[in-house]
């Protein structure tokens, strides 16, 4: 054994700090989730397209935007674009930016991956009976695309918050950057990040739970009707 | 050969009023010619079933008349308006316009599919009312009224708010016709509707068609249920390898000299 003493008052004493934190990291990851959703749909969208142009611009952007390490995006959304185009966000905003770019990127391969395991009869029976494209694919196919992306949508967000710990970086004061500050006033960083890291884990598995329920409850005829 | 007896009623057919007309129609997917060169004009009231061997391109013609798949070239004029397909290769803004006109078309015309399409993620009910809501922007609450109605006409009346998953096939295609015909078509195509069906289930589907017929709906059928084309039909396609070799009335197509229409009918009905 070694002879290091926990000592979670820390924790206890700057409780309201940290869950403020916790507010931050839950608002950026799930406003970051929010953007990857619409960057995802578009780049899906633009990668289905009937235009080999299109399809292959988005087929680029996605792999680009998949391999930008977070920490790297994170700086030239804050301060490249700032520097560089006088575009200026606050931390907030550059953080979930910077999420939304990378989980599109994934949300784009997942949910074309959705849309093209609906069956095309699906398509063909919603323009039949004269919507247009938009409506058939707004009331027919991604109701039943997003049944089958659910799962893997949820690993997206999981990953984004994590990667929402990273945000800290540029300044954003959400639960990594509280246990941080606490640990250099109190050098207890092993009690504050491990509490972090609980809170992480319950998180995660609290939201695979509510996951799994919301795939139970939407499991109406997955397959072809 | 034997032939049952012809039941059709020749007074519903409208003689004086081309209703849909296709007029030099070509489809082809990649480098394999679907369609060649069809010409075929269908009169209001008239029930046309197309019958030819797999592959000759009868499934592609229905689609090419509500453009799910549109023709490479050619025409189809319905109700004295022409469609041709329209694409430009560069300008996205010319084709979505273009592509934003098909559903006048399209909500004018019935299709009722082999595997049925019925949406999963609605209640019968609500797989019906799709099309009256947001098409023919009717209110919901008569929308629900009417098709609650529909779905009691082809024996669904205890079934409305089942989803599709809960329902057999011939009940899945059932709500398939009522959703067409919840936006009063003027034509109504079906393709192959009984081929997906469990046997015992073939003959209820045939008899809505036959009730529709009767009531004067206009219908072109893909089928291979000879029975029914012989007894139902007004005139019968043969198509093959793309072509329509043939087209006349039940008694013609029975009659026939043609070589392939012969050697087709002969192999079906042996």
């Amino acid at each position: 054994m070694g002879t290091y003493n926990f000592n979670w008052h820390v924790v206890q004493d700057n409780l309201p700090q940290l869950m403020h934190g916790l507010v931050i990291t839950l608002q950026i990851s799930a406003v970051g989730m929010f953007l990857a959703i619409l960057f995802g749909l578009f780049l899906a969208t633009m990668r289905l397209s009937q235009y080999k142009a299109m399809s292959s611009i988005s087929y680029g952007v996605t792999q680009v935007s998949r391999s930008i390490p977070l920490f790297v995006l994170l700086f030239w959304v804050y301060y490249g674009l700032s520097l560089k185009f006088g575009i200026k966000f606050s931390e907030f905003q550059a953080g979930a930016v910077a999420l939304g770019i990378t989980g599109g990127a994934y949300m784009a391969e997942i949910l074309r991956g959705g849309i093209m395991a609906v069956d095309p009869g699906q398509q063909e029976a919603a323009l039949a009976i004269g919507l247009t494209r938009f409506k058939a694919s707004q009331l027919v196919v991604l109701p039943q695309a997003i049944k089958i992306v659910i799962p893997q949508a949820v690993n997206v967000y999981v990953g984004l918050l994590k990667g929402a710990t990273i945000v800290s970086v540029i300044g954003v004061a959400d639960m990594i950057y509280v246990a941080q500050y606490v640990s250099l006033q109190t050098f207890r960083p092993f009690e504050l990040y491990s509490f972090a890291g609980i809170v992480f884990i319950s998180l995660t598995l609290s939201i695979a739970g509510f996951a799994w329920l919301l795939e139970k409850k939407l499991s109406h005829g997955r397959v072809n009707g | 050969m034997t032939i049952p007896t012809l039941d059709t009623d020749i007074s519903l057919v409208d003689k004086g009023r081309v209703l849909l007309e296709l007029r030099n129609v070509n489809k082809s997917f990649g480098s394999h010619k679907v369609l060649r060169d069809i010409n075929l004009s269908i009169h209001k009231g008239e029930v046309v079933c197309i019958i030819g061997p797999s592959g000759s391109g009868k499934s592609t013609l229905l689609r090419c008349i509500n453009f799910i798949a549109p023709p490479d070239s050619g025409e189809v004029v319905f109700e004295d308006r022409s469609w041709k397909t329209f694409h430009a290769k560069f300008n996205i803004f010319a084709n979505k316009r273009y592509e934003n006109t098909l559903p006048n078309l399209r909500s004018d015309i019935g299709m009722v599919f082999q595997h049925f399409n019925v949406f999963p993620h609605m209640t019968a009910i609500e797989n019906v009312m799709l099309g009256m809501t947001k098409v023919r922007k009717i209110d919901k609450k008569v929308a629900r009224e009417d098709a609650r109605k529909r779905l009691e006409q082809v024996g669904l009346g205890d079934k409305i708010d089942q989803y599709p998953e809960k329902l057999s096939g011939g009940q899945k295609q059932r709500v398939a016709i009522a959703r067409a015909l919840a936006l009063n078509p003027k034509v109504m195509l079906f393709d192959e509707v009984t081929s997906s069906l469990d046997p015992e289930l073939v003959s209820g589907i045939l008899d809505e068609m036959r009730r529709l017929a009767k009531a004067g709906m206009t219908m072109i059928v893909v089928t291979h249920e000879m029975n029914f084309a012989f007894q139902v039909a007004n005139r019968i396609a043969f198509m093959d390898e793309g072509k329509i070799i043939e087209i006349g009335t039940p008694e013609e197509i029975k009659n026939s000299t043609e070589v392939r229409t012969k050697a087709f009918l002969s192999s079906i009905l042996a």
